[in-house]
């Protein structure tokens, strides 16, 4: 661990990249080096994307990129250059939870709600895809999702109450009505 | 906290030439396919890179699934979700590949990790090149100066470790499209369902007629060095004999841990490796036998 000299900081040069983020376009000078989970996370405040391990085995940090869904510590910003991001706070309108989100707190999933995020991002590519998944579909489509909490049974359960939530055609909640 | 974070340059290529050129001409540059695995090693300091050459932006040359000429051909940019949403894992010949995607680490890390970044990691638990091992597969490398095509057998060294040489990239894996009577299997063992790396992981191809063994290809991640290879011995023993519960016992029994040598380390001892191996090829080969005769 050694602090960065000021100097070396110029070595790199800045690469302008434009990124659409949660619907919002957003033009960013990034360094080289500097990850995907850095450039949401610290330079444009999107603090739902979390850092756990930085490579890739928590599944923390993980975001939407163009649908896919990706590891954001393990996509560098140069390559994310022009695609489409959604995280965690681009899920619902403003004042709105998510079916997934509402799921999760109806099964009293959330403990500590760290890999939230990643979970919630985790799911919404599964149902995407596969609106009516099995337990084994959800076992793999989650299998990269750490929750040291140990909400792992929940998230089965929440998965398919999400599931059912959306086939009912209720995307969306009204947050203040959920909170009661 | 101040946490250290490794700073390099990347170098964005605009087709393969441009990377070819600058590979030719810069002794620095480190290819990187997906990036699971070359990222996570610079930020652990295993791997000191300067410039990193980003392949990413050839994906619109170098991923592609094709199936002509009686020849299958990968290439290298293919990411590890494209080739499980492709038709090919959907023939039973190719269910290996099937398996495969079942158990290769995590859906966002097949989302990103590429087939060629599989082959060129030369990794010992590399998945996709097990599975090239036993379909006979290529490796296609590019160079400024042409394109050379090298057995999958012969393409690794040692533990990251390969023959491609500094101004090479890998193109293309390919492997000759297999006998109707024949179908691969792979397994995996570990006790965790995502980010398994396996104790012991083995690719088997077999092709039967009625009940004699024609063909048979086994690899396992380790013979004894630290790469994927083909257990060549085993296959000469099984090879033009009746497919029998005995047969099998015998070559795991006699023929297998004669040319096998495992070895001890945190996650498993060379004996309990040995004996897995032994376990984990007899349900492959079984596998492989009802897939070719139509159950799964």
């Amino acid at each position: 661990m050694s602090v960065i000299p000021r100097e070396e900081w110029d070595k790199y040069p800045d690469i302008e990249i434009s990124l659409n983020v949660n619907g919002k376009d957003y033009k960013v000078k990034v360094k080289p080096y500097e990850r995907l989970l850095d450039v949401l996370r610290y330079k444009l405040g999107f603090t739902g994307v979390k850092e756990g391990c930085g490579r890739g085995e928590c599944g923390a940090c993980v975001v939407l990129m163009d649908g896919k869904l990706v590891p954001s510590c393990l996509v560098l910003a140069v390559r994310a250059n022009g695609s489409k991001i959604l995280t965690v706070e681009g899920l619902a309108p403003e004042g709105k939870l998510h079916a997934i989100q509402k799921a999760l707190l109806d099964t009293y999933a959330v403990q500590c709600g760290f890999c939230f995020p990643g979970v919630i991002l985790a799911i919404k590519a599964l149902l995407d895809r596969n609106p009516n998944p099995t337990d084994e579909e959800i076992k793999d489509a989650l299998s990269g999702q750490l929750c040291r909490c140990g909400s792992y049974l929940r998230f089965i359960k929440a998965v398919k109450l999400a599931a059912q939530y959306i086939r009912e055609g209720k995307e969306y909640f009204d947050e203040s009505e959920v909170r009661g | 906290m101040v946490v250290y974070i490794p700073r390099f340059n990347v170098y964005i290529p605009k087709d393969v030439s441009d990377a070819l050129n600058v590979l030719s001409q810069r002794k620095d540059l480190i290819p990187m396919g997906g990036g699971s695995d070359l990222l996570v090693l610079i930020r652990s300091g295993m791997v000191k890179a300067d410039t990193v050459l980003d392949l990413w932006p050839l994906r619109k040359e170098l991923a592609y699934i094709k199936r002509e000429n009686a020849t299958v051909r990968i290439g290298a940019l293919t990411t590890v979700s494209e080739l499980c949403e492709s038709d090919l894992i959907k023939d039973v010949r190719y269910a290996g590949l099937a398996d495969v995607c079942k158990k290769f680490s995590t859906p966002f890390i097949r989302n990103i990790a590429t087939v060629g970044g599989n082959v060129g990691a030369a990794h010992p638990l590399s998945d996709i090149a097990l599975m090239l091992l036993v379909l006979n597969g290529k490796v296609k490398l590019l160079s400024k100066n042409g394109e050379r095509e090298v057995d999958i057998t012969k393409f690794f060294k040692g533990k990251r470790q390969t023959v491609r040489n500094h101004d090479e990239i890998i193109a293309e894996v390919s492997f000759t499209e297999t006998p109707h009577n024949s179908s691969t299997a792979f397994i995996k063992f570990d006790r965790r369902w995502g980010h398994a790396m396996g104790y012991v992981l083995v690719g088997a191809y077999m092709q039967l007629r009625g009940n004699m063994i024609e063909d048979v290809r086994i690899a396992f991640d380790s013979m004894g060095n630290p790469y994927p290879e083909r257990a060549w011995k085993t296959e000469e023993f099984l090879k033009g004999k009746e497919f029998s519960d005995e047969l099998i016992k015998q070559a795991l029994n006699d023929v297998l841990p004669k040319e096998m040598k495992r070895i001890t380390d945190y996650r498993a001892s060379a004996e309990y490796r040995l004996d897995l191996s032994k376990v984990l090829l007899r349900r492959a080969l079984l596998k492989i036998k009802s897939r070719i005769e139509g159950g799964d």
